[in-house]
């Protein structure tokens, strides 16, 4: 199921706000593949938003293969394997090297050294993998 | 191709100030040029007398530029026999709710209904009395402010225009009922690809429902853009290094204090970064800037270089 919560005061623009959380949600195994999303029209009127800054988001990333829209018929989660293949991996890197500049300085500023980043950021990606079986899981199970 | 719902084109409005003939004349609307698309939800920021009441009742034919123009749908509102066709495409909840004192919520709907019978809807009439919990039968001589503005809402968004025009729109609101009219504005006007034109202070809850926002101060046109562009245009930047530019395009505003320039930038900020970073710049700071952060910069920079003006 998917649960977005948007602040508008944060300054990040409120559409990667979205797409952020889909692309978490995703990795996270909190929605599954073909799961069926809420429509523009509703996911705006329940998070008070503009239904252009949703359609915005959604048409992001429908075109990186995250979700799929099938025309009268609602919009859905792509396929796992879909996610973020329509990008270049130079994109990709591009994309999450940011984070991890800002992840060196805040280290850096706590007199935090390599090893002990390199730790935090295996059991993230450990975290994140298990929690995913966990959904899959669970999944089958509904079934 | 865009086609706009408002347009203003160096429009100014000038009124009498003082008291005698040769009294003082300001600009309560000063070579404003707005630009509204059609189907966006725009909220026209500023603080008191900005001069956005002033535009809205221009919008409205209610009152007559000084100079300029302004163009509902390409229509002169100012003009008959134009006014009557701007007037039938519009919805409109002025800043001073007032209401006639012996009408009733319901008095007031039915008139409303007969006057644009064409495009009323009983069921969205129906739908926002119960959403924002507005009693028919409440005669208005013992209406509070807040249902005072919920009557002219309910009238107004019932009437299924194609632009709705709101003035101070949450005037009186508790934040539940808010709460509800961002979500009624939201599903049941933008979504249906009309368009809403609202002016306001109240920053926090339009940042979420605009696409698009001006930024008026004392008459003028601070900015305006679409939302999403603009937050992304602006950012603080702290900065450490030798000789670092005071001023510039990107640069709206430049502080310097002992060991660091603290910088508010309105253009370009990814590459000011790389600029000063390659000139030998240490970025201590980078981060973006909430819209009532751009708002407040933006109106005191602009109150500083008049203030200058003032005094040279």
């Amino acid at each position: 199921m998917l649960s977005l919560h948007i602040s508008p005061s944060s300054g990040v623009p409120v559409y990667l706000q979205i797409e952020q959380q889909i692309r978490q949600s995703l990795a996270s195994g909190l929605l599954r593949p073909d799961e069926a999303l809420p429509s523009i029209r509703r996911t705006a009127a329940d998070l008070r938003i503009n239904p252009n800054t949703v359609a915005r988001a959604f048409s992001n990333l429908e075109r990186e293969g995250i979700i799929r829209t099938v025309p009268g018929g609602g919009t859905f989660v792509g396929s796992l394997t879909a996610s973020g293949s329509g990008l270049l991996k130079a994109e990709k890197l591009r994309r999450i090297r940011p984070l991890v500049a800002q992840l060196a300085i805040e280290a850096a500023q706590l007199r935090l050294g390599p090893d002990d980043i390199h730790k935090l950021l295996d059991s993230a990606i450990d975290d994140l993998a298990r929690r995913s079986r966990t959904a899959t899981r669970s999944s089958g199970e509904d079934k | 191709m865009t086609t706009y719902a408002l347009q203003t084109f160096e429009l100014v409005k000038t009124y009498n100030t003082g008291i005698s003939l040769f009294g003082k004349k300001t600009n309560a609307v000063n070579a404003l040029s707005l630009n509204v698309p059609e189907g966006s939800n725009y909220g026209l920021l500023g603080r008191n007398s900005a001069g956005k009441t002033t535009t809205i009742r221009m919008a409205m034919g209610l009152a007559r530029p000084t100079r300029g123009s302004i163009r509902v749908f390409g229509l002169d509102p100012a003009r008959d026999p134009e006014r009557v066709t701007v007037l039938q495409q519009v919805a409109y909840v002025p800043e001073d709710k007032v209401l006639v004192a012996s009408f009733t919520v319901r008095r007031l709907l039915e008139l409303n209904r007969a006057f644009y019978s064409s495009t009323w809807s009983d069921d969205m009439a129906r739908k926002v009395c119960q959403r924002l919990e507005l009693p028919l039968d409440l005669a208005f001589v013992r209406a509070s402010l807040g249902n005072k503005t919920k009557t002219a809402l309910v009238a107004a968004i019932a009437q299924r225009s194609r632009l709705l025009i709101l003035d101070e729109p949450t005037t009186g609101l508790d934040p539940l009922v808010l709460d509800e009219l961002l979500r009624l504005l939201v599903e049941d006007c933008t979504a249906e690809g009309r368009t809403v034109f609202l002016s306001t202070h109240q920053l926090p809850e339009i940042e979420k429902i605009a696409d698009y926002i001006g930024i008026m101060d004392r008459g003028k046109l601070l900015l305006e853009g679409r939302l999403d562009d603009i937050r992304s245009s602006f950012r603080r930047l702290t900065v450490r290094g030798a000789s670092l530019p005071g001023t510039g395009p990107q640069i709206l505003s430049a502080t310097c204090n002992t060991d660091a320039t603290q910088y508010i930038l309105q253009r370009d900020p990814d590459e000011f970064e790389r600029l000063l970073v390659a000139d030998g710049a240490n970025v201590i700071e980078s981060v973006p800037l909430s819209l009532s952060e751009i708002f407040l910069e933006l109106c005191r920079t602009s109150e500083e270089v008049e203030d200058e003006q003032a005094i040279l």
